[in-house]
């Protein structure tokens, strides 16, 4: 994807779509004494024993960027699903900050609420949620139906965006006549036809199978490219998380473990738990040539093959088994460093990982 | 979802919490008690704290007031005040603003309605009624080959009302009908509507609900008959409020059982909860909305036909006076309209359900349900948006105006033939025929038959052989062993609450004065049920393992399931005459097929896997049966004893009306003597005994909660 690696130039240029402070969900009796409170600190089972509650999402804080995929990655029962249920108040947060281009959702009366359903957050089920007893075209145009457009023009919508996801043909068809990947197509249809601000993903192909579900990513990345929509997107799987997503946040126990490019989680995992996550992950194709790079020495300025900074390590290596020599970083003409076998080998054995270079978290 | 949902904690054991009181030898005792309690199942440790319950109360109980049948001195007559209520009642019914305000515009509204619409089914004619009849079944059909079977179905119906000369009272009990089944269904909707959407009034409704589906039709009509006297609005509001309970029911489980993910999707694309209701909810619950209106229709069919007992008119009344001096053949004229129409009935709404529910899914033939169809896939005409999803819109436009027309055409046509109502030179009588066969029976097969001995035989022989042992061994057991056997029953059954409320529902039977009668009622309740279980779960095994039995039963039971409890009191009057016998076989027949479909359900359903692993070690197929399949049914088992007991109680009550006796026969005399006052007692304690039997009897999953 274009972006992964202008983050820390762009935090200050692209406005945040969503920004999220301190956010918590806390399930059970007397939910909003449990944040920040000691009580937070205890284990799960002790303080379900205690109190009865559960923390789903536990003092989260990031920013979605304008135009990229933000995806929130954890397994089952980290509070993912929940956390983006919380941005659009499908499921009412405990406590904390939630602002979508500014504006405090958590302050919103109903009417606005739904305003904020209709035409700016549209999200995209894992269990497609579509109305069994609509046509195709009913069913994508069935956001606008609630926003009250009228027949005609809600259809000649519709079929627009049914064209877009590549269902042409079936408009007239119910949805129990599609396989499971086409009526995903028409959850997609349904969230575009609003044309919102920001789509949000539900883990919306972990219920296909692994062919539909390469299609569905390129689809979701060719859309992304096509419009720049700005995407969160949830997901227990980690290869679709670093194929998808410009930035990503590693999730559990309700809380973010760390955030940050593909590149940064699989090349300086937080802690031993992401390091674990991300152990299998062939790194020569997520990591790139600037972060496995050094200082050019005297001489190496000239010789050798040119390489970008964000080509990744399996593409430089490709050059340097061809040429023989080290490769050069170069960026506008400008030399940034050096790959040379080591580094290269070092990348493929896992071996730079003692020394993390990028930060953290956002 | 990635959150587990909090389950509630854990209450605390009580054998666990606080420190045991006493010395330390008394904690020894205690904990040894404790350790032997805690490694006793759940229910023998009720049952033993029963037991420990009954060894104090029992002897000061039997001291106080005797140990013979239900004690006097524990009596409360009631029957005075309720007779002198009823008075007032008659004297204040012009008078009282209650009744003059209120209940008299109920009264007059209803009957205004029922009136209208008799009046304009004797508008349309005997020609334009079926007609109507014919192609609003077709329309419900689908107007397919399916809607010609159900079409075919209502034609039959309308033409065997006429040509057994039923055509006027069938008109009357259709008019009922109408009224009574749009008034329940939206009573019934509006009801489920707010259980659907409300937690708060699905918690209040439901134990309302579970109660009215366990009491039998004829404890509804005393109340009504007191306020409104005897007629057709007391009829009307009693066939209203027993047929609503499924409507409410189906509603609100329609509404509950919309997929989640559906409403989140409405939700999370800005629906308001109306709009979500509309596009979401009521759509998605349009099966159960149908299974709802099928039920309450049948329900409220069953209902018009008893009521006639408190003067409803139509074929019930037919049937109620031919049935008084055992005319079977008068009775069975009227009966098989009934049949039939209680088959057109079903038939139709369930076409239209399956029409309505199914999507029109690749394994479904297409073209049956959409009949006007311009071939596999929509036209292009100039913008397909323009035409997209017209078409099921146009076959629906199409029949519709096709059933119009065809109604005022087949008006025009009788009116201009000059028939209103059915030609009498169409009309066969049968009662004669009928007759001549019931005293050939009478002779022949009521005793005398060589080996067999006869059905009387048989009657009397049951009677004197089953039913009168059971009874005197009920009504001479002491009155405190029976409330300690239900309490111990519905506390194997239940919780603790259950066997409170069973133990305290038979005792107001006692304190009511009809102990001894309750105690015959129930000899013949469990007389008939013992029979209705060894017929039912032996016919549903046989159905569950032999194909061929199963497909043949199959028709039979869905008519069977269809039937007016009413109808069944006709054959067995001509089989066994009247007696405890014949309302007990009536009982029986009404019972059977739900107890046969319940067993051959749940066997049919267990686990595939278990069964195929028992088959893989060698189990014969009694093995299977024995080991596997029946200790696996044990749910349907118990559901199916539960119906059972509901069914026959029902009946049994019914049976009243053919030598019954007992409670049944006290509704009746009540009714017919104008005696409220004995009525309503006998109807307060057949709902209590209702209650007792439906609570003894609760299947497994209603006691979930209970640790």
């Amino acid at each position: 994807m274009s972006t992964s690696m202008t983050k820390e130039e762009t935090v200050q240029d692209t406005a945040s779509v969503f920004s999220v402070r301190n956010l918590w969900k806390v399930f059970g009796p007397k939910a909003e004494r449990i944040p920040n409170g000691e009580l937070a600190e205890l284990p799960a089972d002790e303080l379900r024993r205690r109190t009865g509650c559960t923390v789903a999402v536990r003092d989260v804080s990031f920013d979605v960027r304008q135009g990229e995929v933000f995806v929130v990655m954890g397994l089952s029962g980290s509070g993912k699903s929940t956390l983006v249920r919380c941005l659009t108040r499908l499921i009412e947060p405990t406590s904390g900050v939630l602002e979508i281009d500014g504006e405090d959702v958590l302050a919103m009366d109903k009417a606005r609420l739904r305003e904020l359903r209709r035409h700016r957050a549209a999200m995209v089920f894992q269990h497609f949620g579509l109305l069994p007893h609509r046509s195709v075209l009913d069913n994508v145009a069935y956001g606008l139906e609630i926003q009250g457009v009228d027949r005609l023009e809600r259809r000649a919508q519709a079929m627009k965006v049914i064209a877009k996801v590549g269902l042409e043909g079936m408009e007239h068809r119910r949805p129990t006549q599609l396989s499971g990947g086409q009526q995903q197509r028409v959850g997609l249809a349904r969230a575009l036809a609003v044309d919102p601000e920001v789509l949000l993903f539900d883990e919306p192909f972990s219920a296909l199978d692994p062919l539909i579900r390469r299609d569905m990513q390129e689809e979701v990345i060719r859309l992304h490219r096509e419009e720049g929509r700005t995407m969160i997107f949830i997901t227990h799987d980690l290869n679709e998380a670093l194929r998808l997503g410009d930035r990503i946040a590693l999730m559990r126990d309700g809380a973010i473990v760390q955030c940050g490019s593909p590149e940064e989680i699989v090349a300086a995992p937080a802690d031993d738990y992401v390091r674990d996550f991300v152990r299998d992950v062939p790194r020569e194709q997520v990591i790139t040539a600037r972060t496995a790079m050094r200082p050019a020495r005297d001489g190496e300025a000239g010789v050798g093959p040119e390489v970008t900074p964000l080509s990744t390590v399996a593409t430089a290596i490709e050059a340097v088994a061809r040429d023989g020599a080290p490769a050069r970083v170069m960026d506008d003409g400008k030399l940034l460093g050096i790959v040379d076998h080591e580094a290269l080998l070092a990348v493929v054995a896992g071996l730079d990982t003692a020394s993390p270079k990028a930060g953290a978290a956002a | 979802m990635s959150t587990t949902i909090p389950t509630k904690p854990d209450s605390p054991n009580p054998e666990k919490v606080g420190s045991p009181p006493g010395g330390p030898e008394t904690a020894g005792a205690l904990a040894r008690l404790r350790a032997r309690l805690s490694v006793m199942r759940p229910a023998s440790r009720r049952l033993t704290g029963l037991a420990a319950l009954a060894m104090v109360l029992v002897p000061v109980a039997a001291v106080l007031w005797g140990s013979d049948s239900w004690p006097g001195a524990l009596g409360v007559d009631i029957s005075g005040p309720l007779d002198d209520f009823s008075k007032w009642i008659v004297d204040n019914r012009d008078t009282s603003p209650v009744f003059l305000y209120f209940l008299l515009h109920i009264s007059n509204t209803s009957v205004d309605a029922v009136d209208g619409v008799y009046q304009l089914l004797d508008f349309l004619g005997w020609t334009g009624v079926t007609a109507a009849g014919v192609l609003l079944a077709w329309r419900a059909g689908g107007a397919g080959r399916a809607g010609l079977k159900v079409a075919a179905i209502a034609l039959g119906a309308f033409a065997g009302c006429g040509l057994l000369g039923m055509w006027d009272p069938a008109m009357l009990t259709l008019a009922l009908m109408i009224v009574a089944v749009a008034v329940s269904a939206l009573v019934g909707f509006l009801l489920g509507l707010a259980a659907g959407l409300s937690d708060r009034v699905d918690r209040a409704l439901r134990p309302v609900l579970d109660t009215m589906q366990v009491l039998p039709a004829f404890a509804y009509l005393l109340p009504f008959v007191l306020i409104f006297g005897t007629g057709s609005p007391a009829a009307l509001l009693a066939t209203v409020i027993y047929a609503a309970p499924p409507m409410t029911r189906l509603t609100a489980l329609g509404l509950r059982g919309a997929d989640p993910a559906v409403l989140e999707a409405s939700a999370s694309l800005g629906a308001s909860g109306w709009q979500r209701l509309r596009t979401a909810r009521l759509p998605l619950a349009r099966k159960e909305l149908l299974l709802g209106l099928n039920q309450t229709i049948m329900m409220a069919l069953s209902m018009v036909v008893i009521a006639s007992v408190i003067g409803a008119g139509g074929l019930g009344d037919e049937v109620y006076s031919a049935l008084s001096t055992v005319d079977v053949g008068a009775a069975l004229a009227a009966g098989i309209p009934i049949v039939l129409i209680a088959v057109w009935l079903d038939r139709t709404t369930e076409a239209a359900g399956e029409l309505l529910g199914a999507p029109p899914a690749a394994d479904g033939p297409r073209a049956v349900r959409v009949p006007v169809y311009f071939g596999p896939r929509p036209l292009r005409l100039g913008s397909r948006l323009l035409y997209a999803g017209r078409i099921r819109w146009i076959t629906v436009a199409v029949s519709t105006v096709a059933t119009v027309l065809g109604i005022v055409a087949a008006l025009v046509a009788g009116k201009l033939a000059g028939a209103a109502t059915w030609p009498d030179a169409w009309t066969f009588d049968i009662s004669g025929p009928v007759n001549d066969i019931q005293d050939w029976m009478v002779n022949h097969v009521h005793a005398g038959v060589p080996v067999l001995g006869g059905t009387e035989v048989w009657a009397s022989n049951f009677t004197s052989w089953v039913l009168n042992p059971l009874r005197d061994v009920l009504q001479g057991a002491p009155w405190w062993s029976l409330l300690l056997l239900v309490a111990g029953l519905a506390l194997l059954a239940g919780t603790w609450r259950t066997a409170l409320g069973a133990a305290a529902a038979l005792a107001a039977t006692g304190v009511l004065g009809v102990w001894s009668k309750t105690l015959d009622t129930l000899s013949q309740v469990l007389g008939a049920v013992a029979l209705t279980l060894v017929l039912g779960v032996l016919i549903g095994i046989l159905a569950a393992r032999v194909s061929w039995v199963e497909r043949t039963l199959r028709p039979v039971l869905d008519v069977l399931q269809t039937l007016p409890q009413f109808v069944y009191l006709i054959p067995v009057v001509a089989l066994f005459g009247v007696g405890r016998a014949a309302a007990i076989t009536a009982a029986v027949a009404y019972a059977l097929p739900a107890v046969v479909r319940i067993t051959t359900q749940g066997l049919k359903q267990t686990d595939p896997a278990a069964l195929e692993a028992a088959r893989s070690l060698g189990a014969t197929g009694m093995q299977q049966l024995r080991q596997v399949q029946l200790p696996l049914a044990r749910p349907a088992l118990l559901l199916a004893v539960n119906q059972g007991v509901v069914l026959v109680l029902a009946v049994v009550i019914v049976g009243g009306l053919v030598g019954g006796g007992a409670l049944g026969y006290d509704v009746v005399y009540g009714l017919s003597r104008g005696d409220l006052g004995v009525g309503l007692v006998a109807g307060a304690a057949i709902v209590c005994l209702g209650l007792v039997l439906d609570r003894v009897t609760q299947p497994a999953p209603a006691r979930r909660k209970d640790g």
